[in-house]
């Protein structure tokens, strides 16, 4: 049974390899030598030593030239003859170990016995150790916490080499190695108890499969290790948050003059003109105060191409600054207003929600391919004229735009039929001409709202597309799949701009920074990352969620990111230097979405346990701990505090799938009503 | 090897096993599976099915659903490259069957075969209605508004919470009484109880509702009940109201037993009904207002004026279903209810200086609790009560009420005992009845044997939940009639509000039912007063509105309540008794005024006749509530 015919020829050499495997290991490991020696030009050293183990050029030429794959090689690192047996006695003696520490040692060093466990039942499995392997997870998988359970039991299902080969989340484990960081003090610890037992096996294990991050200072508590635990692969490595990220906003345009026209035509509809003008005046000089003065964190203008602003994009940004002016302010104090839009009779399920900016359309995608929009103010959706008709109207007209639309079209919904597959998720573009919509079968269609057909299908993601978000400059748009990929696009080519590869688990959801430069992707390995869009580099992750994250969301001013997902947690995190502020609670089920009040103050969230919660934003940056020292994870503080729960609104059985704060702060929600 | 790994694999996560191979090959017809290759096969699937039930699950969770459904794995499938198996559309539950045979158990879904010819000819289904948007506030400015739209305010659960919470104030108290050296934190567990205390506070919308429920269920008109009773039964979100009803009751039970206004009480009892039938409030925290009130009504020496004439057994009986339903709902290991009213019961049944009315109910009480209870708490002192039924109805000097109580407890017996005598043990003769139960043996031996001559019923007849049903309905009909018969029904139940018109002289408009006509009547009416100094006219305009015109607050009625409007008897004289509670502040005041009316024909004649008249004519004094009770 141990040697079934189906072992490929690389099985086959590592099973040769095994027989005379003292000999050859040795003889590796002299190599290695050798080579490090050729690196660093020591000849005489390597002369000698070439001497000494007679060792012939020829073994160094076939050495070299061996090709391998890099899964092969990682699958044989797990080579060994190790007695099968012994593995628990040296778990159980690294976990007595581990125990017998000091309190303060003990919780970092508890994080390495995850993945020593999960490398050690690979280990067995490998070498065909099954019954021994099986015993092992049996006696210890109970040992780790719950949030492991998932990945335990998708390990635990493994129960043969040959299923290591093409199992993604294995592939995960055997090509990159768990990342931990640890304080000096422990990590001496564990290096004095390895050397002093001769845990061979251990020891090479550690050596092999963890990356154990060492930094000076206090170790870490309990909540500190579990605020950034949980990523399949361990924690981020120091190195990756590193890169300066410019968060900040870019300069808004100058539209001085067309605003200053508009305030006074405004001004005509007012009660009480003369005061209402310099309230005004005195809001509008401080908003163009704030937009006219450089973000230090800026990206420089220029940094990504931007399409040009056109006329059109002008009047609807004034029309945000004047909406801006009649706005809410919130606070703790004073909460958001919801109102919630019921989708009735959504028996096929809906999987995908979006509003436009200024909150005149919803979109919604069904889980039979269908998608949706409506209209939420008074004006009809229609269509345009056909091309027969359009050709008597004066185009020179002003309203040329509203001459070309058909008022017999005019109706309150309308329906996009195309994908194959569930419609995973859709979004406006921000001129509100367009839709885009990614499927489970693979595509991502641009929509056109005018004529309510597809434009483009951008056939560029080889698995389902999981998320699609256009950018708040509209023109490009992010898209991630199953495939681990997230794609940038612009909605003129047919293929893909950048490929932001990195993720070792499906992409649940991206989104564009509001400066355009960076892409945010939550992913099912528990990663958030950010992209920078200009050279397709990650630029952060961020590690902490213990389940796959589903929802994104920037703060107004660009700092702060906000993950949500199935750990029922969302996490606040600092853009700047890539650790969370803040860890909301309060959900009884999966988060899928998330929104930022317009100024930035609430914090709003709903999930599919039927409830929309708003959280203290402002509280958590009033409270946040700007001096800590970013090396030191020890020092770092993440706010959990249940204070920050402002308000639970719950639906009649309606999961939250869309959330939209209005220009004037009025939140939106939506969601399908399910009855039981 | 495969066995060992099959036993311990269970405890990890299912799998498949060697016989389900086997079985599976079978039924593709290949007989000669060898062990190996089984045992290769089930891991081998084992592994490929968690693989793809995992990536199903990812895919449910992208759908943002909270259920697998079969789509997702199919496109699992897909996204794995493998062709699906189309045509499966499981629904929610999956009736697997169990066989076994030839040493072998299996499980299976039984699949139908279809006749497509069938399917083709079947007429199409409908269509499934359009999806369309409903917008409605599910917040404003941080408030949750009540409506329909929106889910109840407090559910069950947080109703608990909070009785739970207040106990640990308490606790808190407590411990900082002993402690004052903390000055801030005593200062802060002094605020959480003053915040305790104004809990409950109405809106204006409660309170109206409140008034019209409570006028409605003591009112005149019996279809106003019915809905009022219904809304108390249906509508979510009284909680908050919960304990001004309560305090109703139990207030109002207070009084009119010790007015012995049957009609009352029997509305009064309905509201208990009621709320115990409104799955949405938590009602454990009043039990010690309710009990001891439907106890009252159960046991209480006299419940109306001339027992003798009036049908207070009917109250009894139904008094004592809620018992019996309150012991069902609320019974624990804690409170031990069902045991405390038990032996409540059993001491009245036991003791012989008790009337014979409060034996009866304390029979029904029994009764209604069961087999077991009636085997152990009634058989024994069967002998004791006949021996005093006898006295009742053979003894030198008959007593006509006692007379009525003794063959109305007969028929309380011969309803409840024969199917536990039945498997007494004790042979079915007349000698033997007579030694055991003594006076009434024959009795009880002639009712057994009734009940076997109609048998066609089977024994099951006597299990609560058909009985109760069936009673329920007859019985809340013969409320109707009895009260027709005997009292007329009450005139209004008015705010306190009208004693300030009753001194401005105003006339307020009174309905009182044509039918009317006198009897000896006494009316309590329990009313809140939330804010003694609002204007008395308002208060007024609501009462008075109330009484004639309907205002839309309670849904409509959909079950029928069985009302019997059969023609009112008119009955002659009419001494009537209006009582008035005043509740205020926790404090509670009744007024009772006294009047009597001379004539009935004046209440025929002139239905507008106020209140006012009546107080004009009575006299009125006033006595705390709390020394009549």
């Amino acid at each position: 049974m141990a040697e079934s015919g189906h072992m490929t020829n690389k099985m086959k050499h590592a099973t040769v390899v095994m027989g005379d495997k003292s000999d050859h290991n040795e003889k590796q490991t002299l190599l290695a030598v050798l080579q490090f020696l050729r690196e660093h030009n020591l000849q005489e050293t390597e002369a000698i030593l070439k001497k000494e183990a007679k060792l012939s050029e020829e073994d160094i030429q076939t050495e070299k030239s061996q090709p391998s794959s890099v899964v092969s090689h990682a699958l044989a690192a797990y080579k060994s003859t190790d007695d099968p047996s012994i593995y628990e006695d040296v778990y159980t003696d690294l976990k007595q170990f581990i125990e017998s520490c000091l309190d303060v040692h003990r919780v970092e060093l508890n994080t390495i016995l995850y993945p020593v466990f999960v490398h050690m039942y690979l280990e067995l499995i490998y070498n065909r150790h099954e019954w021994h392997a099986g015993q092992f997870f049996e006696k210890f998988y109970q040992d780790h916490e719950d949030y492991r359970q998932a990945d335990l039991a998708r390990l635990g299902a493994v129960k043969r080499r040959e299923h290591m080969e093409n199992n993604a989340m294995l592939q995960e484990f055997k090509t990159s190695q768990f990342v931990i960081h640890m304080s000096r003090d422990s990590y001496t610890h564990l290096k004095r108890h390895l050397q002093g037992r001769h845990l061979i096996l251990l020891t090479n294990l550690i050596h092999e499969h963890l990356f154990i991050h060492v930094f000076d200072g206090i170790p870490r508590t309990q909540e500190q290790i579990l605020a950034t635990s949980g990523a399949l692969q361990g924690e981020a490595e120091k190195e990756a948050n590193k890169a300066k990220v410019y968060y900040g906003l870019l300069k808004e345009p100058d539209l001085n003059i067309p605003l200053e026209e508009e305030e006074e035509g405004g001004e005509g509809d007012g009660g009480d003109p003369a005061n209402k003008s310099k309230k005004r005046k005195a809001k509008k000089d401080a908003l163009l105060m704030k937009k006219a003065k450089n973000d230090p964190n800026a990206p420089p203008q220029t940094r990504i191409p931007l399409p040009e602003l056109r006329d059109q994009d002008k009047i609807e940004k004034i029309n945000i600054y004047r909406e801006a002016m009649k706005r809410v302010k919130l606070s703790a104090d004073n909460l958001p207003s919801i109102c919630l839009y019921t989708l009735l009779n959504s028996s096929q399920g809906v999987s995908g929600i979006d509003f436009t900016d200024d909150s005149s359309m919803v979109a919604a995608g069904f889980e039979d391919g269908n998608i949706r929009v409506w209209t939420l103010t008074p004006n009809k959706l229609r269509c345009m004229k056909p091309s027969s008709e359009l050709e008597y109207i004066d185009k020179e007209a002003d309203d040329v735009l509203e001459r070309m639309m058909d008022d017999r079209t005019g109706t309150d919904t309308k329906m996009l039929t195309g994908h194959s597959g569930v419609v995973f998720a859709v979004s406006f573009s921000p001129d509100r001409t367009s839709l885009l919509s990614a499927s489970e079968d693979g595509t991502i269609r641009l929509w056109n709202l005018h004529t309510w057909s597809t434009i483009v299908c951008y056939k560029g993601h080889m698995f389902p597309v999981c998320d699609v978000k256009f950018a708040p400059c509209g023109h490009y748009f992010v898209s991630g799949g199953k495939d681990r990929t997230a794609r940038l696009w612009s909605t003129d080519h047919y293929q893909p701009l950048r490929m932001f590869v990195g993720h070792l688990c499906d992409v649940e959801c991206v989104l564009f920074h509001p400066n355009c430069n960076y892409v945010a992707t939550g992913s099912s390995d528990r990663t958030v990352r950010l992209w920078d869009v200009l050279n397709g580099s990650c630029v952060r992750i961020m590690t902490g969620h213990k389940e796959s994250v589903h929802c994104l969301t920037f703060s107004p001013d660009g700092r702060y990111l906000a993950s949500g997902g199935a750990d029922q947690t969302v996490i606040l995190w600092d853009l700047s230097n890539g650790t969370a502020v803040a860890h909301l609670r309060g959900h009884t089920s999966t988060v899928y979405s998330l929104c930022f009040s317009r100024e930035g103050s609430i914090l709003a969230s709903g999930g599919i346990d039927d409830s929309v919660r708003l959280w203290d934003a402002a509280k958590v940056l009033e409270e946040q701990d700007t001096d800590n020292d970013t090396n030191v994870p020890s020092t770092l503080h993440v706010n959990t505090s249940p204070d920050l729960l402002l308000g639970t609104y719950f639906t009649k059985s309606t999961p939250v799938l869309g959330l939209h704060f209005t220009r004037r702060n009025l939140l939106l929600v939506s969601g399908p009503f399910l009855p039981s | 090897m495969a066995e060992s790994k099959e036993g311990k694999e269970q405890k990890v996560g299912s799998s498949l096993t060697v016989e389900s191979v086997r079985g599976i090959a079978e039924s593709v017809g290949i007989g000669n599976l060898s062990d190996e290759a089984a045992a290769f096969l089930a891991e081998e699937c084992t592994y490929s099915l968690k693989e793809i039930v995992q990536e199903a699950k990812k895919f449910s969770q992208r759908s943002k659903r909270r259920k697998v459904s079969t789509t997702d794995f199919d496109v699992a499938l897909r996204s794995k490259n493998i062709e699906p198996l189309y045509g499966f559309r499981a629904p929610d539950f999956i009736p697997f069957r169990f066989a076994s045979g030839g040493g072998r158990e299996l499980f299976f879904n039984e699949e139908k075969e279809l006749d497509l010819q069938e399917v083709i000819n079947s007429p199409m289904p409908k269509v499934p209605l359009e999806s369309s948007l409903k917008a409605h506030w599910l917040s404003i400015k941080g408030v949750q508004p009540s409506v329909p739209e929106n889910p109840p305010p407090a559910s069950k659960e947080l109703q608990k919470k909070e009785i739970l919470d207040t106990g640990i104030k308490n606790k808190i108290d407590k411990g900082h009484r002993n402690d004052k050296a903390h000055k801030l934190r005593h200062h802060k567990a002094d605020m959480v109880r003053l915040k305790d205390l104004t809990t409950h506070e109405l809106s204006v919308e409660q309170q109206l509702y409140y008034k019209e429920i409570t006028e409605s269920c003591v009112g005149p008109d019996e279809s106003r009940r019915a809905e009022a009773l219904q809304s108390l039964a249906t509508d979510p979100g009284l909680h908050q109201m919960l304990p001004r009803f309560i305090t109703f009751v139990s207030e109002g039970v207070k009084i009119n037993v010790v007015q012995n206004n049957l009609a009352l009480l029997i509305y009064l009892m309905r509201m208990v009904k009621s709320l115990l039938d409104n799955q949405t409030l938590y009602l454990e925290k009043y039990l010690h207002e309710l009990i001891p009130a439907v106890a009252t009504c159960i046991i209480s020496r006299q419940l109306c004026l001339r027992p003798d004439m009036d049908n207070h057994w009917a109250l009894r009986d139904f008094a004592a279903r809620l018992m019996a339903t309150i012991c069902k709902n609320f019974s624990t290991n804690n409170n031990n209810i069902q045991a405390r009213m038990t032996r409540t019961f059993v001491e009245a049944l036991q003791n012989d200086k008790v009337s014979l009315a409060t034996q009866y109910g304390a029979l029904a009480g029994l009764g209604e609790l069961g087999q077991e209870v009636i085997r152990t708490c009634i058989l024994p002192y069967l002998s004791g009560l006949g021996e005093r039924m006898r006295l009742a109805t053979e003894g030198p000097i008959i007593n006509n009420v006692d007379k009525i109580a003794a063959e109305n407890i007969k028929k309380q017996l011969s309803k409840y005992l024969p199917s536990a005598l039945k498997s007494s043990g004790v042979p079915e003769t007349v000698e033997d009845y007579t030694t055991n139960y003594g006076y009434l043996g024959p009795l009880l031996l002639s009712s057994i044997q009734k009940e076997r001559q109609v048998s066609v019923l089977p024994s099951l007849v006597p299990a609560r939940p058909t009985l109760q049903i069936q009673q329920a309905g007859r019985t809340s009909q013969q409320f109707v009639i009895q009260q027709q018969g005997s009292a007329s029904t009450p005139v209004t139940p008015s705010t306190t509000s009208f004693f300030s018109t009753s001194a401005q002289g105003q006339t307020p408009r009174t309905p009182s039912t044509p039918g009317s006509a006198g009897g000896q009547q006494k009316f309590v009416i329990v009313t809140t007063q939330p804010r003694p100094t609002s204007s008395a006219t308002s208060m007024l305009g609501n009462s008075s509105n109330g009484n004639t015109s309907t205002p839309t607050i309670v849904k409509l009625v959909t079950t029928s309540q069985g009302v019997v409007n059969t023609a009112p008897t008119v009955q002659a004289s009419g001494g009537q008794k209006i009582v008035v509670i005043k509740q205020e502040q926790g404090v509670i005041q009744s007024t009772l005024a006294s009047s009597v009316i001379t004539t009935p024909q004046s209440l025929v004649s002139a239905p507008d006749l106020g209140v006012k008249s009546i107080f004009n004519q009575g006299i009125s004094f006033s006595v705390k509530a709390e020394d009549k009770s």
